[in-house]
């Protein structure tokens, strides 16, 4: 089989699934609803697999293969047809997305056990892989819309997921919308591609845009520019990021799956796979790479104040996502891959731990309120400890490779790049800071009484369902825990997905060792054929050094973390007080959604009202009293005939125009 | 053949008014149905897309006049008259479920059905008078349906909502009137022959520059009120809260794509030159009225307003691809009236369905209604994903293309019009999610959706579906014949 049809498979297996949960949802046991489910991803997976060997069995310069089932649509010059493309970077995604989406659902077989919409869980978990999978796999730019889209929409779907809680169904919407402005931007960038090039298929697009454009052309700059907009609004980055943290909504392993692991990693996917593009517009990947940069600053700030545990996970995917777009906007593309595959591990792990945390929790995510879990989940505790380890960058671990790997070559670049690299270590002190604020705040200690409650009874402690956020009250339907909820980390499915993911955030990073191997770079090659940036390489002592540098400031982060909140206590409140307005400004997370709420939404309302209110009545109503009167006053001429009778009335009308048409055609004739 | 296509719904309309009051939905359900096989099987006998045009008939109706009853199909008409015979079906069966038409059945029936006569009829003229004819018809049994049988809110009587509806339309239909016997004498002082209405005669003919640029606003004006594209939709909110739910989802889903459908049949191959010259004017009205629709669409608490004012942007999108001229606007744009009536009829049916279960019509009160109701929910997310052009679903090829084309003319206007589908992201999904999800009031009756209702409902949600995977059936049979009328404008002037 071909690496194409493999391909297909790939997609076929959780649209499959999902469906197949949609549609027997009345019949099917909840447990074979998750046990199709995840089996369909597994499938996925394997298909993957058969895709990649394929693809290895070519030789490096054909790898790649694109295959079409029908045309899609087409008019005049335009075709697009229902066409995948797959080359080492589609199968490098489908493989990430595909491994840890299964795990995830692995855990999440357990951890939604005592949920009454389990069902309709898998159905939409499912429908997300499918999505994300046909953005990856998509063969042109209109079909890579519509996965785009699609994985909006499960996004939606699926922060909505307690669709009665309104604080989840408003974060649906809002990630939504943001969403769509992300659409936008790629459907102007595919039309103004189309109108440039004539063409949409990935392959004609980039082999002719060299011919058609000069470095850094207007027309070409535009096009990155608005393929960023939708990079931006799917990735959380800066100005587009808002919805993100309110995305915590949703169930905790879809916050793990999209808004860690898989969704939020597709703009940067985008860049490396438009590449070509954004090499003959270099200021347009100045603008990925600076904006990126931003958003880890910026995040980093809020993850260090906020306390909603998910949220202080939430903001630290956009910093690390700050970090990838930092990566593929400086050239860096197979580090920018490699990062976001170690990132895929260690943040799916650490949103799992978070779950089991808030299961125990009895559904509070304040981290204020936790104490001395490490010794009412410890194995939990481990898990925690060890995906902040790869968070924080602590030598040997993968993200520590992975980062460092970015930050060594945005050095290399030299230049201005260099102020990029020294703000990327900046934000790595606070990673490593923020990191283990939460290990070091919800660990030790002495346990809280939900926590406590576990170790002398064992069992979860089971509040009164609340909202999370706004803490009124709801009923056991509405969101996580449900009524018989007893899941914690004894659950199988859940240790079990914690366990590999953990694995493989402690030795993914052995897959990039400077000197030694490079796995990712050299499967990625041919993808990246051809850029003069991906043959950058700093030399290995310089990379061993960055190496260096970045374990010493994950292990000074750390042990800051431990001095502020296990050592002295006081100093991180005295900070607190003594520079106010700054921490004002972190906890209000910059004012972000105060702005576009001032600058977009209230205008927009304004204009609807002002619409309303004074167009509609005397402008448009104007026309149309104008238009009847006049006809009216015509009509009272032959008052007797009109009678009351709104009908005869009517009549007449219709009686009286066709006879001005006859009177018109006789007349002329 | 055509004719038997055209009138079979009102054959079947005049038998509903000879049957028992209780059963006058059968003989028209069955009317409805026999019109979409017949209109299924003219599509299934249908040649390669160059034939044009792949039906037709033509008898002498007034010589003396020149006015021939000619009726045809072709690339332009085809998949609107297949939508109006879709339509129709759902249509009269919710009807007939819900017992419309209380009180004179006959005529209700009567008159549902004389209107997909008139319909069909607008579709296939191929005289110009005989288009006007028809145009006049078709309003005049909705002006019956919602005036007898509509209802009175807030003061506005459904009588005068109807009446002001009426007589700003046949305003409108007689400005058109005028232009189009005046157009039919232009063409006989022009080439010196007899005086006809052909329109293919008509265009052979042309018309001089200074007659196509008068004329041209008064087909304008006529369509415009008719689709209706701001500021000319004065009519639109009284008459749609009025009008009974069966019939508003046939009017809005059907006859306001006739005068969007005239421009592209009509105005565009016989004015090519007025066409061309007042393009930039006529996109402005269009991306007016994208923006005008979607804002109020923001505001609005009634499920009908936010329906109407969303059609309304809806056809200033459509508008926008035709006069893009060009071929993929205007492609999209005739594509994007299929889909539009296909969301609509749903949209509108699954309006009453909600009604139903909570009083009410306003987003006000109600919320939470998929609790019980998963698969409710899920056809109204499937509608209302479309009705905002989620990539993946017909509507938005549509709106590609429409932008495609509306880019090549003008990037600003492009922009400016893209920003609409921002807007109707919100309002459409803030539709679904305040009936389907966030909390239920108590009062509210989250019923699963009847078995019956489904059946009327999901077929055409299906089409959706299938058009989702392959809109180039579609696209692939109306192509050439939209090209050809881009191109003459283009080679015109």
């Amino acid at each position: 089989m071909t690496a194409a049809s493999w391909a297909w498979l790939v997609l076929l297996f959780p649209l499959l699934g999902s469906m197949v949960i949609a549609f027997g949802f009345r019949r099917l046991p909840a447990r074979t609803t998750g046990i199709i489910g995840t089996a369909a991803i597994g499938l996925a997976f394997v298909a993957g697999v058969g895709s990649l060997f394929a693809l290895l069995s070519e030789p490096s310069e054909s790898r790649y293969v694109a295959s079409s089932l029908w045309e899609y649509a087409g008019v005049g010059e335009l075709r697009i047809d229902l066409g995948l493309y797959v080359d080492p970077l589609a199968v490098f995604m489908v493989l990430v997305v595909t491994g840890v989406s299964f795990l995830i659902h692995f855990y999440s077989t357990a951890y939604m056990e005592s949920d009454e919409g389990y069902r309709r869980f898998f159905s939409y978990l499912n429908f997300f892989v499918f999505s994300m999978l046909l953005l990856v796999l998509a063969g042109n730019f209109v079909l890579l819309i519509v996965g785009w889209a699609f994985v909006g929409f499960a996004s939606y779907a699926l922060i909505s997921f307690w669709y009665r809680r309104t604080t989840a169904t408003a974060a649906g919407m809002k990630a939504f919308v943001i969403n769509v402005v992300g659409d936008i931007g790629l459907v102007l960038a595919a039309i103004l591609i189309f109108r440039e090039l004539g063409v949409l298929d990935y392959r004609a697009v980039f082999e002719a845009a060299p011919e058609a454009f000069t470095t850094n052309e207007w027309t070409i700059v535009a096009i990155c520019l608005l393929l960023l907009v939708g990079a931006f609004a799917k990735s959380a980055q800066l100005p587009f990021h808002t919805w993100l943290a309110d995305a915590m909504e949703g169930p905790t392993p879809v916050s793990s799956l999209i808004h860690a692991a898989t969704m939020v990693t597709a703009g940067v996917y985008l860049v490396a796979r438009s590449w070509t593009l954004f090499e003959l517009a270099p200021s347009a990947a100045d603008v990925a790479a600076i904006v990126g940069v931003v958003t880890l600053l910026v995040a980093g700030t809020i993850a260090l104040v906020v306390t909603d545990l998910k949220r202080i996970i939430a903001y630290s995917t956009m910093s690390q996502i700050g970090y990838m777009f930092l990566a593929v906007g400086i050239g860096a593309y197979s580090a920018g891959m490699f990062h976001l595959m170690t990132h895929a591990f260690f943040k799916a792990l650490l949103f799992m731990a978070a779950g089991s945390v808030i299961a125990v929790m009895a559904n509070n995510q304040n981290i204020d309120r936790m104490k001395g879990l490490g010794t009412a989940v410890p194995f939990t505790g481990a898990m925690l400890v060890i995906g902040s380890l790869a968070l924080a960058g602590f030598p040997l671990t993968s993200g520590w490779f992975s980062k460092d790997e970015i930050l060594d070559y945005a050095l290399y670049r030299g230049d201005w790049y260099t102020w990029l690299a020294i703000a990327g270590y900046v934000g790595a002190l606070m990673t490593a800071l923020y990191a283990f604020r939460i290990v070091f705040r919800i660990l030790p200690g002495r346990p809280c009484p939900e926590a406590a409650e576990l170790i002398e009874t064992g069992h979860v402690a089971h509040g009164e369902p609340v909202n999370p956020v706004t803490g009124a009250a709801e009923d056991y339907e509405v969101g996580y825990p449900g009524r018989d909820h007893h899941v914690a980390e004894q659950a199988r499915g859940m240790r079990i997905g914690m366990g590999v993911l953990a694995i493989l955030a402690l030795v993914a990073g052995f897959l990039q060792v400077p000197g030694v191997t490079e796995v990712v770079k050299n499967f990625l090659e041919p993808t990246f054929e051809g850029s003069p940036l991906a043959e950058l390489h700093p030399p290995v002592g310089k990379a061993w050094l960055g190496l260096f540098n970045g374990g010493v400031i994950a292990v000074v982060g750390i042990a800051l973390a431990w001095v502020f909140w296990v050592r002295r206590p006081a100093i991180p409140e005295a900070l607190q007080t003594r520079f106010r307005p700054l921490y004002e400004l972190f906890l209000h997370k910059w004012y972000f959604d105060e702005l576009i709420d001032l600058l977009i939404v209230r205008p927009v309302k304004a204009l609807g009202q002002f619409a309303n209110r004074v167009i509609e009545p005397f402008v448009v109503g104007g026309i149309v009293t104008g238009t009847t009167t006049l006809v009216r006053s015509a009509g009272s001429l032959v008052r007797d005939l009109q009678s009351g009778m709104i009908r005869a009335y009517a009549a007449l009308m219709v009686l009286g125009t066709i006879l001005l048409v006859l009177y018109l055609l006789i007349g002329a004739a | 053949m055509l004719s038997v296509l055209l009138w079979l719904p009102l054959a079947f309309g005049i038998v509903a008014l000879l049957v028992p009051a209780g059963r006058a939905w059968i003989p028209a359900l069955a009317g409805a149905i026999g019109t979409l096989v017949v209109a299924v099987v003219f599509w299934a006998g249908w040649g390669s897309p160059g034939e044009v045009p792949q039906y037709a008939e033509s008898v002498p109706w007034i010589p003396e006049l020149g006015i021939s009853y000619s009726l045809a199909i072709d690339g332009l008409s085809l998949f609107l008259v297949l939508l109006t015979a879709l339509a129709w079906v759902p249509a009269v069966a919710f009807a007939a479920s819900r017992k419309a038409g209380e009180g004179r059945e006959r005529l209700f029936y009567f008159m549902l059905m004389l209107g997909e006569s008139a319909t069909l009829g607008a579709f296939l003229a191929s005289d110009l008078i005989l288009f006007v004819l028809f145009f006049d018809l078709m309003i005049v049994p909705f002006y019956f349906l919602f005036g007898i049988w509509g209802r009175d809110r807030d003061g506005v009587g459904a009588g005068t909502a109807t009446m002001r509806m009426i007589i700003y339309t046949l305003v409108g239909s007689l400005l058109m009137l005028v232009g189009a016997v005046a157009l039919g004498f232009a063409a006989e002082d022009a080439s010196g022959k007899e005086l006809t209405f052909e329109i293919a005669e008509l265009i052979r003919r042309g018309i001089p520059d200074s007659t196509q640029y008068w004329i041209f606003w008064l087909f304008a004006l006529a369509f415009f009120i008719k689709m209706p594209l701001f500021p000319f939709n004065g009519w639109m909110p009284d008459a749609y809260r009025a009008a009974p739910l069966p019939a508003l989802a046939l009017f809005s889903a059907v006859l306001s794509k006739v005068g969007a459908y005239g421009f592209l049949r009509v105005v565009l191959p016989v004015m090519p030159d007025a066409a061309e010259l007042f393009q930039t004017a006529i996109l402005i009205f269009a991306v007016a009225s994208i923006i005008y629709g979607s804002v109020i669409a923001f505001t609005k608490i009634d499920l009908r307003l936010i329906i109407g004012f969303s059609s309304i942007a809806q056809l200033g999108f459509i508008t926008l691809g035709i006069f893009a001229l060009d071929d993929t606007g205007a492609s999209g744009a005739l594509f994007q009236m299929v889909n539009h009536g296909l969301v609509v009829v749903p949209a509108i049916l699954i309006v009453g369905l909600i009604a139903e279960r909570t009083g009410s019509e306003d987003l006000g009160p109600m919320g939470g209604l998929a609790k019980n109701a998963p698969i409710l929910a899920v056809i109204f997310l499937i509608v209302t994903m479309a009705t905002l052009a989620l990539p993946g679903s017909p509507n938005f090829i549509g709106e590609f293309l429409i932008l495609n084309g509306t880019f090549q003319v003008s990037v600003a206007i492009a922009i400016v019009a893209s920003s609409g589908v921002a807007l109707a992201a919100y309002y459409a999904l803030r539709m679904y999610q305040r009936t389907m999800h966030d909390p239920l009031p108590p009062g509210s009756d989250s019923r699963e959706i009847s078995l019956r209702d489904g059946l009327i409902v999901v077929p055409m949600v299906l089409v959706l579906v299938v058009l989702a995977f392959a809109p180039q059936i579609v696209l692939g049979e109306t192509g050439e014949a939209v090209a050809d009328v881009v191109e003459k404008v283009g080679s015109a002037g």
